[in-house]
């Protein structure tokens, strides 16, 4: 897929890559890629590790050259510059920030190479480190700065060359998950204050979701679909989007009737779903399907008048409640199939005294099931 | 109590060996050593001690010649050595991948497999007279009469440096192997080119590894006996020669052991004062190589 995040003509863009593609040998890591990113955007790569998004990034870096296409930065092909004149900077995984030097000096770094005055390069340190919550931090080591702290260094770092972007390579796969959740709103307001275009790679959809303007899914090389957060998520272009980002219950079965409307499908346990048709590839009667639906677009109910007037339904009983606060679910099976179904449970306490092998009664809106043409590859990540 | 004695004991004959190997095999032997060199044999069979052994080698510009003579071109053949030594440590470690990587080491190491008098034997073929190198020059027309390259400081230079590669090697590849590709990375990335990130960020890193390199090394070829006799034969003027000639040719053991225990002061002095001027400390050196 090689639609653009906005219609602006090109020169808008402060990156952009034209029919990318990398190839090893035989295996293609990355096959025609195509989209850029306006300027002040927070643009997420999300993928499954091994998809190519990594290679994407080295190759807008510059250690890795593409075998076709093109990259642009601020509408000038940059394929002939190498990596140190390049106006992009990354943020390594590992952060590589250099342990023989101090914060300061970390941060000056490339200040040096630039050929800043002194005083000017002081100047701007401070105000980078005063930026960053660490005004005082500046002759520490690195060793004794945490990784949350060691994180901001590595931006910062990158940021006071006030490069046209910022190239994060899943930069916060090494810290606990608190601190990855505390750096996730850190680091947006870091890109907020510094008024800066960010391409953030990662294999975690709720950093990408939380975090991004825009996403651009991307699997086995290529680009499934490039949205807001909330397009991928309420308006998934195919299968793979579906099931990667969210949770979502999935049915494969067949195709039994086809109108206007939507899809009649007999899932291969035999129940029969109605759903509406989804993505790009047309649906045919007799053709195989997958059907997602969102744990929160089931209602759960005890009374089952509740769910009478939705389009499925289903008997169940509970196997056992997950608890997780706002985000607990309800793991339900169902009394005909035995399948089983992943259900949002309200807190609003009506479910607080809900008992193991319970019977209840699940249902959900036609509109609610997305039915999308089966291909051969399975997605990954839905759970 | 009596378990606190059987761990004294425990650690008492766990140290013995130790305690054996340096009491009997190092500490005695100087110490023996250094009582010969403070006497004087004023008569057959009688001694008296003195510093006269001492005085000698400071009154006899020959001896603290060779011996300024020796330390110079034992620092020249380390800091070549490491010269040449970097590149190839860098292109080991961090251009490699894989097999080739374990092959190339291999390699450096393949020379010691033979004595290393059957190693300079190998070069006095190669450069002599009658060598391969003179038959060569003179087939190609280069030269018109044989050439012979033995016996001169350059001949030393290359053998001791030869010698010392795989000293240089090995510390280095251990210590370069542990950069992360990253960081050579990340100082392209944020503007620096080829100098600036082997100054800035791979020479720091591998810092230990060239002061323990470095140490070896220089001790090593300010030790070394046969390659600079072999190879610079008797103009080759190396101070262990003149050890071994006062206790060999001259049978004088005293200045002999005199002029053994100035090379000691001076081997220790060169080296902490290459830690002073690299602000590295010997134990962080011998930990993290």
């Amino acid at each position: 897929m090689s639609e653009r995040v906005d219609s602006e003509s090109t020169d808008t863009f402060d990156l952009e890559c034209r029919n990318l593609a990398r190839q090893y040998g035989h295996f293609i890591a990355v096959d025609n890629v195509s989209f850029g990113v306006p300027q002040g955007d927070f643009f997420s790569i999300l993928g499954p590790s091994g998809c190519g998004k990594t290679t994407i990034l080295r190759m807008m870096a510059g250690f890795d050259q593409p075998t076709s296409g093109d990259i642009l930065i601020k509408g000038k092909s940059v394929l002939d510059v190498p990596p140190n004149r390049r106006p992009v900077n990354m943020v390594f995984q590992q952060l590589a920030l250099f342990p023989m030097m101090t914060v300061a000096e970390n941060i000056a770094y490339g200040l040096v190479r630039k050929g800043l005055g002194k005083s000017d390069i002081a100047e701007k340190v401070q105000s980078a480190l005063d930026r960053i919550g660490l005004p005082t931090s500046g002759d520490k080591s690195i060793k004794q700065l945490s990784g949350g702290q060691q994180q901001r260094v590595a931006i910062a770092r990158c940021l006071v060359l006030e490069p046209a972007a910022l190239l994060l390579d899943e930069p916060l796969g090494a810290l606990d998950l608190k601190l990855r959740e505390h750096m996730k709103v850190e680091l947006k307001k870091m890109q907020d204050q510094f008024a800066t275009t960010f391409v953030y790679i990662t294999h975690d959809q709720s950093e990408a979701l939380v975090m991004s303007n825009h996403v651009a899914v991307m699997n086995e090389g290529r680009f499934e679909q490039i949205g807001t957060p909330q397009d991928l998520y309420y308006h998934p272009d195919t299968a793979f989007v579906a099931g990667f980002v969210g949770d979502s219950n999935r049915w494969h079965g067949k195709v039994e009737s086809l109108d206007k409307d939507g899809v009649k499908v007999v899932s291969a346990d035999g129940v029969e779903l109605l759903a509406t048709s989804a993505g790009d590839a047309p649906l045919v009667q007799g053709g195989e399907v997958d059907i997602f639906v969102r744990p929160e677009s089931v209602v759960l109910s005890i009374d089952e008048d509740r769910v009478s007037t939705m389009e499925n339904r289903i008997d169940g009983e509970l196997i056992s409640i997950l608890f997780n606060g706002a985000n607990s679910r309800a793991l339900i099976r169902d009394r005909r199939t035995g399948g089983e179904l992943d259900v949002a449970l309200p807190q609003t306490g009506e479910f607080s005294s809900l008992a193991r092998g319970q019977h209840v009664h699940l249902g959900w809106g036609m509109s609610q099931a997305k039915a999308f043409t089966a291909k051969n590859t399975t997605a990954g990540g839905a759970q | 109590m009596k378990l606190r004695t059987s761990a004294q004991l425990g650690l008492f004959l766990l140290l013995a060996p130790i305690l054996v190997w340096l009491v009997a095999l190092i500490i005695l032997p100087h110490a023996d050593m250094f009582l010969v060199s403070m006497r004087e044999k004023v008569a057959l069979r009688t001694y008296e001690f003195s510093v006269a052994n001492y005085t000698e080698f400071f009154t006899e510009p020959l001896y603290w010649r060779t011996f300024a003579r020796t330390a110079i071109m034992s620092i020249l053949a380390t800091i070549l050595t490491l010269l040449i030594g970097f590149p190839v440590a860098y292109y080991i470690a961090k251009m490699l991948r894989g097999r080739l990587k374990g092959f190339l080491f291999l390699l450096c190491l393949v020379p010691f497999w033979v004595s290393e008098l059957v190693r300079t034997f190998g070069w006095m073929i190669l450069l002599r007279e009658s060598g391969l190198f003179s038959g060569v020059l003179q087939w190609t027309g280069l030269a018109d009469g044989p050439v012979e390259m033995l016996y001169n400081d350059a001949t030393i230079m290359v053998g001791l440096v030869y010698t010392s590669m795989l000293f240089m090697v090995v510390p280095l590849v251990s210590t370069l192997d542990s950069l992360d590709d990253a960081q050579v990375e990340a100082g392209y990335d944020l503007g620096g080119n080829a100098f600036t990130v082997l100054r800035q960020i791979i020479i720091p890193h591998a810092m230990p590894g060239i002061v323990s390199g470095c140490i070896v090394v220089f001790m090593l070829t300010l030790g070394n006996y046969l390659t600079p006799v072999l190879l610079g034969g008797k103009d080759s003027l190396w101070f262990t020669a003149q050890i071994y000639t006062q206790f060999i040719t001259r049978f004088n053991w005293e200045l002999g052991a005199a002029f053994g225990f100035l090379l000691l002061a001076l081997s220790s002095m060169i080296i902490w004062a290459g830690l002073k001027i690299t602000r590295q400390t010997f134990t962080e050196t011998m930990g993290e190589a």
